[in-house]
Order: C-alpha cells, then sequence, then structure tokens
C-alpha cells in the first residue's frame, strides 16, 4: 500500500487542481465523452425505472389490499325459524356489524308472561321474610290453638277435680307441674312453629327466587331457540367468509404472482440498461496508454 | 202405815259429766245438770279438777294484762324455752318474764298463733310481719331481719300458721281468706323461689264460698278448715301435686286455737260443738263425730257470746282436751279417755279460773297462763286461794215421775276433800231455790316415809273418805241434788250419794 508522505501531501494540494484540470481535459475527448454520455443515460434509464417499479409495485399492491379487503367484507345474512322469529345481520356505514333479532307475536307474548312472572317472583323473593314468618306462624298456631284449649281446658278440669287450681309453686315457675308441663310443651309447639314458619319462609324465599329463575330463563328460550336456530346459518355464513377469505388469498397471491414477475421483468431490464450503461461508462472511463497515465495514476491514487 | 224408805244410790254420779241436752226427767242419773270445776277421775268419779300454782314471780312486763299464748320452744340440740305472749308483748321466761319484743315493732293485738319449726319459734299474727326465734340468733326478730329469709311480704302475714310435712303453711291474711302459702322446704323463713308456693282454695270451696280459719295436719293430708266446711289435701309433703281428697260442707272451724291433735284425731270447734276427724284407713272418707252432743247448746251459746280469745290444749296426761272462751271465763273440759254411747266425750265445765292461754310442755306439763303470769296446771288452789267445786244431778223422779217424793236422808259418800266445807243441795221441781245441808269433811294428812318425821307424823289409811247422813226437807215429783264444796288443797271426788226417800201419793 502507497503511503503518501508530508511532502506528497503538500505536492498532492497542487496536484489536485491539476487532477481536475487534467480530468477534464480527459473527459472532453471524444472516445470518452460519447459512450460515457451514454452510458450515463443507460445508467440514469436503469434507475428511473427501477424507481418506478417500486412504486408500480405498491400501488398494485395497494389495489390488491383494496380488492381483497371488499371480497373478504361480511355478507349479512337473516335466519327464519320455524315458529316465526327471525335474526338479521347487517353492516352499518361505520363498518360494524348489527344483529337484529325478532320473536313472533306469540313468543313475545309468552316472553311477556314469562317475564311478568320472574319480576313478580324475584320481587316476592325480595321481599321481607318477617311478615310472611308472622303469616306462617298464625296459620300454624291457629291449626295448633284447638287442640292446645282442648288440653288446657282438661288440664284444667283436672286441676279442679283435684281442688289444685289456684296452686302456684316457686318450684314450678308459679304453677303447677301439669301447667309447666303444658306451658313448656306449648311453648315448644310456639318455638317449633316459630322455627318451622322461619325455615318456610326461608324456603318459600328460594323457592320464589328459584321460580323466578327459571321463569326468567323461560322467557329468554325463544331467543336462545332462536339463537341455536341461527347456529347453521351462522356455519354457512362462516363457511362463506371462509371461502370469501380463500378466494381472496388465492386472487390476492395470484396478482401478487404477476406482480412479481412483472417486478422482475422490469428489475431485469432495468438491469440490462443499467449494466449496459455501466459497460459504457466503464469503457469510457478506462485509462489508456495514450498519455492519459499521469491522470489515470492520479485516480489511481485518489481512489486507489 | 208407815211407808219404807226407799234407797235410790246415786252411783259415781255425773261420771258421764254434764248433759243439758236431754230433757231433764228422762235424764241418766249418770249425767250431770252441773259439774263445775270438776273433772272426771281416773276412777271415773266426778271430782273436782286441780288448780293452778303460779311459777311467775316477777311479771312486770305483763302489767295486768293476761297472758294470751304459751309455747315451749325446742331445739335439737336440747334447747328449751318457754314464750309466751301478753300486754302487747313477746314475752320469755317463766319465773320472771322478760320482754323479748324485737325493736321498733309495735304490738296491740295479743292474738299470736306460736309454733315450732326446724330449731326455730315462729310467731304470728294477722296483719303483723312474722317474728323468729331461734337458738343461735338468741333474739326474737322480724322475719325479714331473719338471716337467708326471702319473700317476706306483708300478703303473706297470715293469722294461722302450720308446721307441718317439712314446711311451714300460713293462711288467713288481713284481705285474702283463700290462699295459703308454704314456705321453702324445712326453712320457715324462705317464702319465695325453692319449693315455696300458694294455692288459692276459693274455687275449691264444696258451697262456694268460705274464709279459711285454721290449718291442721294429720294421716298425710292437709286440712284446711273454713268457717263452714272443710276441704281435705292428700300429697302434701309435695305441695304443689297435692291433690283434694275431701270436702266437707256444713262444718267449718270457729277459731284456730280451738284445733288439737290427739294422735288418732284432730279435735276442732265448729259452729255446733267439738268435732273431730275420725281416722279410716280403708276408706277415704273423713266421718264427723260430736264430740259435745251433750252441751251442744251451752257450746253454740258461749261461742256466740265469746268477745275475746278461744284457747285450748290437749293433755294425754290429764286425758282431757280443755277448751277456753276466755271472753266469758269459762272452760269446757272433754275428757277424751272414752267416748260416751252418743259419741260424745264426756263433759265438765271450768268457771272462774281466769286461764286464758294453755300449753302442754314436752314433759307432759301443763301450763297456764292467767294475769299472774304462767302457772302450772297442778295442786288444789288457784294461786293459793280456795275454788268453788259443784256437782248438780239432773232432775231425778226414781222411775215414776207421777208420785211424790219426800226425801228423808242424803248420804253422800265423798273421797278426799281434807277440811272442806261441804254443800249438800236439794231442790223439788225444777226449783232453782235449793236447800241446803253442810258439813265439814274430817282433816287427814298423809304421811309418807323419809318426808317430815317419819317417827312423829300420824299413820293414815290413805286418802280420806267421808260418809254423812244428812237429814233433808220437802218433797216434789222430781228431785234435784247437789253438792257444792270449796277445793283448797285436797282433791275432792264424790263417789256416790244415797238418796233416802218415801214415794208418796200420785200428784
Amino acid at each position: 500500500m502507497a503511503v503518501a508522505t508530508d511532502d506528497e501531501t503538500i505536492g498532492g494540494g497542487g496536484g489536485f487542481l491539476d487532477l481536475l484540470g487534467g480530468l477534464g481535459s480527459y473527459l472532453m475527448q471524444p472516445e470518452v465523452l460519447l459512450p460515457g454520455v451514454v452510458g450515463g443515460l443507460l445508467t440514469g434509464e436503469a434507475y428511473g425505472r427501477l424507481s418506478d417499479i417500486g412504486t408500480k409495485a405498491r400501488t398494485r399492491a395497494e389495489d390488491l389490499a383494496a380488492t381483497q379487503l371488499e371480497q373478504t367484507q361480511f355478507r349479512p345474512f337473516t335466519v327464519t325459524t320455524a315458529t316465526g322469529a327471525d335474526l338479521g345481520t347487517r353492516v352499518t356505514p361505520s363498518g360494524g356489524i348489527e344483529t337484529t333479532m325478532g320473536l313472533s307475536p306469540e313468543e313475545i307474548a309468552l316472553q311477556t308472561q314469562l317475564l311478568g312472572g320472574a319480576g313478580g317472583f324475584f320481587g316476592q323473593a325480595v321481599q321481607p321474610r318477617d311478615a310472611r314468618e308472622q303469616a306462617i306462624f298464625e296459620r300454624m298456631r291457629s291449626a295448633q290453638r284447638p287442640e292446645e284449649e282442648r288440653q288446657r281446658l282438661a288440664l284444667e278440669e283436672r286441676l279442679a277435680a283435684q281442688g289444685r287450681l289456684g296452686t302456684s309453686s316457686a318450684a314450678y315457675g308459679g304453677a303447677t307441674p301439669e301447667m309447666l308441663a303444658m306451658a313448656t310443651a306449648q311453648e315448644e309447639a310456639r318455638n317449633r312453629a316459630m322455627l318451622g314458619a322461619m325455615q318456610q319462609a326461608q324456603a318459600e324465599q328460594m323457592q320464589q327466587a328459584a321460580l323466578g329463575q327459571q321463569f326468567l330463563g323461560s322467557a329468554y328460550l325463544p331467543q336462545q331457540q332462536l339463537m341455536a336456530a341461527t347456529q347453521p346459518a351462522q356455519q354457512l355464513a362462516a363457511l362463506q367468509q371462509q371461502a370469501q377469505l380463500q378466494g381472496a388469498g388465492l386472487f390476492g397471491e395470484a396478482t401478487m404472482s404477476g406482480i412479481e414477475a412483472q417486478l422482475v421483468a422490469e428489475q431485469a431490464r432495468a438491469n440490462l440498461l443499467g449494466q449496459t450503461g455501466a459497460g459504457l461508462l466503464q469503457g469510457a472511463l478506462t485509462p489508456r496508454s495514450t498519455g492519459n497515465s499521469d491522470l489515470v495514476s492520479t485516480l489511481g491514487a485518489l481512489f486507489g | 202405815m208407815a211407808q219404807q224408805l226407799q234407797s235410790i244410790n246415786l252411783v259415781a254420779p255425773a261420771f258421764k259429766g254434764v248433759n243439758t241436752e236431754d230433757s231433764p226427767l228422762a235424764q241418766d242419773p249418770s249425767f250431770a245438770e252441773i259439774a263445775d270445776n270438776a273433772v272426771i277421775d281416773k276412777r271415773g268419779r266426778i271430782a273436782s279438777r286441780k288448780g293452778h300454782t303460779v311459777v311467775t314471780t316477777n311479771k312486770t312486763v305483763l302489767g295486768t294484762d293476761s297472758l294470751r299464748a304459751i309455747k315451749e320452744y325446742e331445739d335439737n340440740a336440747g334447747n328449751s324455752k318457754i314464750f309466751s305472749v301478753g300486754n302487747n308483748k313477746i314475752i320469755s321466761g317463766t319465773t320472771t318474764l322478760a320482754d323479748e319484743t324485737p325493736g321498733s315493732y309495735t304490738i296491740s293485738a295479743n292474738d299470736w298463733k306460736i309454733v315450732n319449726f326446724n330449731d326455730h319459734m315462729f310467731f304470728f299474727q294477722r296483719g303483723y310481719e312474722p317474728l323468729v326465734y331461734s337458738n343461735h340468733a338468741g333474739v326474737v326478730e322480724k322475719m325479714s331481719t331473719h338471716a337467708h329469709a326471702t319473700g317476706v311480704a306483708s300478703t303473706m302475714y297470715g293469722h294461722e300458721v302450720l308446721a307441718a310435712y317439712g314446711r311451714l303453711w300460713t293462711a288467713d291474711f288481713s284481705t285474702n281468706k283463700s290462699t295459703i302459702y308454704w314456705s321453702d322446704l324445712l326453712d320457715g323463713t324462705a317464702w319465695s323461689g325453692g319449693s315455696s308456693g300458694n294455692i288459692d282454695v276459693s274455687k275449691v270451696w264444696p258451697d262456694g264460698y268460705d274464709e279459711i280459719v285454721a290449718l291442721a295436719a294429720h294421716n298425710g293430708l292437709l286440712i284446711i278448715f273454713g268457717k263452714h266446711s272443710i276441704i281435705v289435701y292428700e300429697g302434701a309433703t309435695s305441695p304443689a301435686s297435692m291433690t283434694l281428697s275431701d270436702t266437707i260442707a256444713g262444718i267449718g272451724c270457729v277459731n284456730r286455737d280451738t284445733v288439737q291433735y290427739t294422735g288418732t284425731d284432730v279435735l276442732f270447734l265448729s259452729h255446733t260443738g267439738l268435732k273431730s276427724f275420725g281416722r279410716t284407713i280403708q276408706e277415704k272418707s273423713m266421718p264427723i263425730s260430736s264430740l259435745s252432743g251433750n252441751i251442744t247448746k251451752d257450746i253454740i251459746s258461749s261461742l256466740q257470746n265469746e268477745s275475746e280469745f278461744f284457747r285450748s290444749v290437749y293433755s294425754p296426761e290429764e286425758g282431757f282436751y280443755l277448751l277456753a272462751f276466755t271472753g266469758q271465763n269459762v272452760i269446757y273440759c272433754f275428757d277424751v279417755r272414752s267416748i260416751l254411747e252418743n259419741g260424745s266425750y264426756r263433759v265438765t265445765r271450768w268457771v272462774g279460773t281466769g286461764f286464758t292461754s294453755f300449753t302442754r310442755l314436752e314433759n307432759g306439763t301443763v301450763y297456764v297462763g292467767t294475769t299472774n303470769g304462767i302457772s302450772q296446771y297442778a295442786g288444789y288452789q288457784d294461786n293459793g286461794l280456795k275454788y268453788r267445786f259443784k256437782y248438780y244431778s239432773p232432775s231425778l223422779t226414781f222411775g215414776d215421775a207421777s208420785r211424790a217424793k219426800i226425801l228423808k236422808k242424803l248420804k253422800p259418800t265423798l273421797v278426799g276433800a281434807n277440811d272442806a266445807t261441804v254443800f249438800l243441795k236439794w231442790a223439788y221441781d225444777f226449783d232453782t231455790t235449793y236447800s241446803t245441808a253442810e258439813f265439814t269433811v274430817g282433816t287427814q294428812i298423809s304421811g309418807y316415809y323419809g318426808e317430815s318425821e317419819y317417827t312423829t307424823v300420824e299413820f293414815t289409811a290413805g286418802q280420806l273418805t267421808s260418809q254423812r247422813s244428812l237429814n233433808a226437807t220437802g218433797y216434789g215429783t222430781s228431785v234435784v241434788v247437789g253438792l257444792e264444796a270449796d277445793i283448797n288443797g285436797t282433791a275432792l271426788s264424790l263417789q256416790e250419794i244415797n238418796v233416802m226417800a218415801l214415794i208418796g201419793k200420785l200428784l
């Protein structure tokens, strides 16, 4: 490798101007100038064509995408069940998909009835249980009272016959053992009735809630059935969509293949032009032994 | 031709006691029209009652009042103390009476009933908080201040109290005449809690309404005396479960203090006289026998006229049941050793004794309450004074009421009555003006070995027996023979009276 010395560098400053002067004179030579110009034009043409190829390829790809977007667009469909319910779909102007469902009048009436019932049951389920507990308790007690009264009267008569009606003993809560036993039994019955009323009220509340749930579920049964009925149609639509997607894919692939082939050809043409221009330029700029050794050597020193 | 004297021998006259119910003419001479200050002695003769020997030497706290109740306190430790009431005080002691009234406790009546129960003595009187004495407390105190007392309230300030079946029972309250309260088991001061309780018998009275007067316990039964009916409960050991056993209408109890237990019976005074429950085991019924059938009218009259207290005592040792009408100063003495054919007890009458209360001590001694304090029923003087024994026969017709009887001689045979002046009386045809023959019984002092100078006193033949023959006068179809004597230290028994009479013409 040649290493420039300070002297050469200093001397080079003056050489650069000389070089420019030599280069100019060199290029103005006819055997250099024409091939050089032609080569340059060809190269420029090749460059321009490559640029056009990219632009065209992008434009064509965008066109393809738009075409495929249109090809893969959702296709609205409608479903109508045997009971008269229908499901409709449409694409909104904003691109969204809107679904509409409709029930038959009979189904609407039934749904309304069931929803009303569910509302009633739920309404009852959320009511406080106190009143219901009291009502149940009173009904239970009203069933128990006659027998209790009979037993009380029998005990009263028995105690009266025994002369013990007025007996009060602290050991038995201020009464007789029999009266305490009866009072205990009656209180136990009352307690059982109270607990039973509470349990019954709770069970009824749960039953109301369950019925409400059942009614609510049943109210949506036509809708569910409609949805179920749309399943085959949705599958068909999906198949259609899938076919659309596949068709669009194939269309795109085919189109892209053509574009690519065209791009390759165009690229090859541009390359050919470029190579031609490059050859001309190379030929024009190839040094000869006719006194251009200083320039060549100078260029060689500069670019070598 | 002179008629022969007819001898009519009245052997053991009046040994059946007084009879004022039957017609005098039809009466058995074994009855007496009057037998005052008399008893039926151990040989079945009419005899003078005992007197009373005053034990009290200091009765300052009693003042001029009389003792209205006496009771002996006893506990399981053997402690004993005599309590009495009078002069609006609770009093203890016998020789010297001591005021045991609790402080700030005002008493204005002396109609207390006192009972022993479980080492405690309880004093109950209507409207007053019950009082309690126990040996461990050492003082009479209000029940509410006694240790462990509960439920002491004015509602249970009863007039009647009974200690039976492990509890105290009380009834007859100021405003409640049909409820009985019972205390907790073995605790006479616990009237709430435990097994205490009460029973209202207002719906049980057999004739619709009555008021509780007295309570008694007998043969496992709780006997509730109303004024004119009786209710009997069985199973009183568990009062909450006791059941009505029997009801008796028409017979009640006049006063709680007339109820006495004789061991086999319960004696009580009803409006128609002294009654008793006969005990039957097989039958659960209550046969009622009248024990004062021979003096029914007298008893009724006495109880209607009574303005103070009824007091009674039963003494198996003396064999009598005494029923005192203190306001009239009359005591009926029922001899309980046997019953006459008509179901009555032999009865005599004590008058002017001044006895206002009795009690029988555990040792059998009968204490008597008077204005002198506590006396013992003993001796034959009333606090050192003589008293009059009276016997009058019913009208005697000697079997023929149509013929005149001309009494010639009266020959009484008396036992005892040393140095007594005896008045033998007779009258004809229901006249109340009696002819009298007087004589004095001789003196006979018994000498006993080791007493006095054995060698100096005279030997005697035991009891003095006096037979006198007294001339009688007058005539009539019926004759009443009487004998009066002042008892002054020696008992008098009337063995017999032999009447010598001529039976005259038809009148």
